[in-house]
């Protein structure tokens, strides 16, 4: 019987009279009269459990009036032999309304407990799911959920975007007017309920409620129940905490993001301050050579003998040379870190590739040779050529230089069907296996001897081009001794 | 002053006044008759007034950019331009080249580099036409006879291969953009094609080349185009 409104309830307090009076009327025969008041008496109590107090005292008094009327000698008339009768008819109505009023204040706790029951499951669940939702849209997604569950109602919530609201979530099939968003941006603005029970835009079918935290309005809810009427000010109440979780909610995920991000920004911080250590110290060392060879030059060129020049010249110039190389693998780092490099892909050579690797990397070579084996028939590979090339002579470069002057290196290339296969191999020491990974990393150095070290820029750029390029790089350890770097690009 | 007038003149082109003391360091004058300019603009002044013989560009210019100051000269002269760039820039010196430049170095570069281009782009200008027989280690290209021979030995060359290596000898030394071949040896039409060019290049290269992986004689310049080395 709950959930049952206005006239209803009296309606069904005046069947249960009736039947009151039918079941008299069935058993008259076997009893007296006065008896009968148990039976109306009955009627009041399942009236007061049932449809609460004012059905019951209505129960109560049409009892008195049918008990009279029907069963009080003489019958079917109102008027009464006995006198007696009157403390009967007293009697039944006030122990009526008595007992009514009691057990109606029974049911009506009993229905508070339930109901607060109701609200205090339907605020863990919110809570529940608020607590859980690591970021934005699963905050917004628990709150719909919940609140169409729990109060049976559709949803919208508009959280600030820059100057504005953005709707962020709404329950299906809900259409929104101009009219919400204009009522949502008064909630908004003036920090105020505003719709369905509030004293502004009080027809409106939504109730508009600000999420406020602290400080600040972070956005507005809006719901629309199922049924009419203004919501009652205990559903007020709490809408209300339930906007203050979603509002706090909202704030935590903020929060955490916040910290999130300076968290990013100190680790970057980190990075770039041994970054720049690395720079400075990389960039330092051939000027340092470079000016001391011309300075002496400058200084005591007459003195010094024609090899001594000749050296001092010779180290100027490869310094200078070591450094552009330098300065070039940092411009790339960063145009690929700021992902500013456009690859110019187009269908290329492979040995046209190889060959400009080679040219490229000679002038290191001094001596040493490198064995190329590339079949004929290879495909046309898509790439950029200029990059690419960038990429062989890097880890050609590491080849010279992290292997013996004797030991041989081998560039060869061949074709998979759907992917080209470049590896060079050399017979250096190898790479300790934990490190395979790490030697593409920015900054990353094989510790060696003397002074061979490169910038630790090289392998990792040629990882980033390689990966632009939608293929894979990676380095292993031959069985027979040496690093072979292998090198696959898509070749279609 | 007679023999200096019969000079080269080449007229730098280049803001720095680091590089432009260098060059001026390095062309000497007992070889070429030096003439500066600092921006765009002076750039297209000295030109006309000095018409030099050689004009050595930097494109990054404050004034105006430097292909444009190569489309303006081409307007008017075919004096040989070589463009200064720095690296990474392979876009600009296609554009370059595609303007109307004749060759490009890539900064930093080596005097013996830059003197060779110097040369090489006076020798063209002066020359009235092109040698019939171009000859290279062990290439023969005789362009009267239509015959390539490697060490001595005839190569079959297809009537493609042919004129490739016909346009690459022509320009000895030059630079050519993917661009320039494809529109003179297939037409317009095959701009945006360059893989047939690129599956003609590696042929040609099988066929004169004794290490394709080595190319000696058509030398790739990367992200811009090919080059046939002179002698």
């Amino acid at each position: 019987m709950k959930g049952m409104r206005g006239i209803s309830v009296y309606l069904a307090s005046i069947g249960l009279v009736i039947a009151a009076s039918l079941t008299c009327q069935a058993i008259r025969p076997f009893i007296n009269p006065t008896d009968m008041v148990m039976v109306y008496l009955l009627a009041v109590v399942l009236a007061a459990i049932t449809l609460g107090l004012r059905p019951a005292v209505l129960a109560a008094f049409l009892g008195v009036l049918a008990f009279d009327f029907f069963f009080v000698p003489p019958r079917f008339s109102f008027s009464i032999a006995d006198t007696q009768y009157l403390i009967t008819f007293i009697g039944l109505f006030i122990v009526g309304v008595v007992i009514g009023s009691l057990v109606a204040k029974v049911r009506e706790r009993s229905e508070a407990l339930q109901e607060r029951e109701t609200e205090t499951l339907s605020l863990y669940h919110l809570t529940r799911d608020l607590v859980v939702a690591a970021d934005m849209p699963a905050v917004f997604l628990a709150a719909r959920r919940n609140l169409e569950e729990s109060l049976k109602a559709k949803v919208a919530i508009w959280v600030r975007s820059g100057d504005g609201l953005a709707l962020v979530a709404v329950s299906e099939n809900l259409c929104l007017e101009d009219e919400e968003e204009r009522i949502a941006h008064w909630s908004f603005q003036s920090r105020r309920g505003a719709g369905n029970g509030t004293e502004s835009f009080s027809s409106s079918g939504f109730t508009f409620l600000p999420l406020s935290a602290l400080a600040n309005t972070l956005g507005v809810l809006a719901l629309r129940r199922g049924y009419a009427g203004p919501p009652s000010s205990r559903l007020r109440r709490l809408l209300e905490v339930f906007a203050g979780q979603i509002a706090m909610a909202i704030e935590r995920v903020h929060l955490v993001e916040q910290a999130e991000q300076a968290q990013i920004l100190q680790a970057r911080e980190g990075l770039e301050r041994a970054l720049l250590n690395s720079i400075s110290h990389d960039l330092r060392t051939p000027l340092v050579s470079i000016s001391g060879a011309l300075g002496s030059l400058l200084e005591q060129g007459e003195t010094l003998g024609e090899d001594a020049r000749r050296i001092l010249l010779v180290t100027a110039w490869e310094e200078a040379g070591r450094l552009n190389r330098f300065v070039g693998n940092l411009l790339d780092m960063t145009r690929l870190e700021a992902g500013a490099i456009k690859l110019n892909k187009e269908a290329n050579d492979v040995q046209d590739l190889v060959g400009c690797a080679l040219a490229a990397i000679e002038p290191r070579m001094g001596a040493r040779t490198i064995d190329v084996r590339i079949p004929d028939g290879l495909p046309l590979i898509l790439m950029d050529m200029a990059l690419m090339t960038q990429v062989l002579v890097n880890v050609l470069d590491n080849a010279l230089k992290y292997s013996s002057p004797d030991g041989s290196i081998t560039l060869s290339a061949r074709d998979d069907g759907s992917m080209l296969t470049m590896e060079i191999a050399d017979q250096g020491p190898g790479v300790p296996e934990a490190d395979l990974q790490r030697i593409f990393d920015k900054f990353y150095r094989i510790p060696v001897p003397e002074g061979t070290g490169g910038t630790g820029l090289g392998l990792t750029i040629c990882k980033g081009i390689v990966e632009a390029h939608g293929g894979v790089i990676r380095a292993e350890n031959r069985t027979d001794g040496g690093l072979r770097v292998v090198i696959r690009l898509p070749a279609v | 002053m007679e023999s200096k007038t019969a000079l080269p003149r080449i007229l730098v082109v280049d803001d720095e006044p680091a590089i432009q003391r260098f060059l001026r360091t390095v062309l000497s004058p007992e070889e070429f008759s030096v003439h500066l300019a600092g921006d765009g603009h002076s750039a297209l002044a000295a030109t006309a007034a000095v018409k030099p013989d050689i004009v050595l560009l930097d494109l990054g210019l404050p004034d105006m950019d430097g292909v444009e100051v190569i489309r303006r000269i081409r307007e008017w002269s075919s004096v040989p331009i070589i463009v200064l760039s720095v690296r990474e820039r392979e876009d600009d010196k296609v554009a370059a080249l595609d303007a109307g430049a004749d060759d490009y170095l890539t900064k930093p570069f080596g005097v013996a580099e830059l003197m060779a281009r110097i040369r090489a782009s006076l020798r063209r200008s002066l020359q009235e036409a092109p040698e019939p027989v171009y000859r290279i280690e062990e290439l023969e290209v005789d362009l009267g006879l239509r015959r390539v021979t490697v060490a001595g030995q005839e190569v079959q060359l297809t009537p493609t291969e042919y004129d490739l290596l016909r346009l690459l000898v022509v320009h000895g030394g030059k630079v050519l953009t993917h661009g320039q071949i494809l529109k003179q040896i297939w037409g317009a039409a095959y701009l945006e094609q360059p893989h047939v060019l690129r599956v003609n290049i590696s042929n040609l290269r099988r066929k004169i080349e004794k290490d394709p992986s080595r190319p000696r004689y058509i030398i790739t310049e990367l992200g811009v185009g090919y080059r046939l080395r002179l002698a």
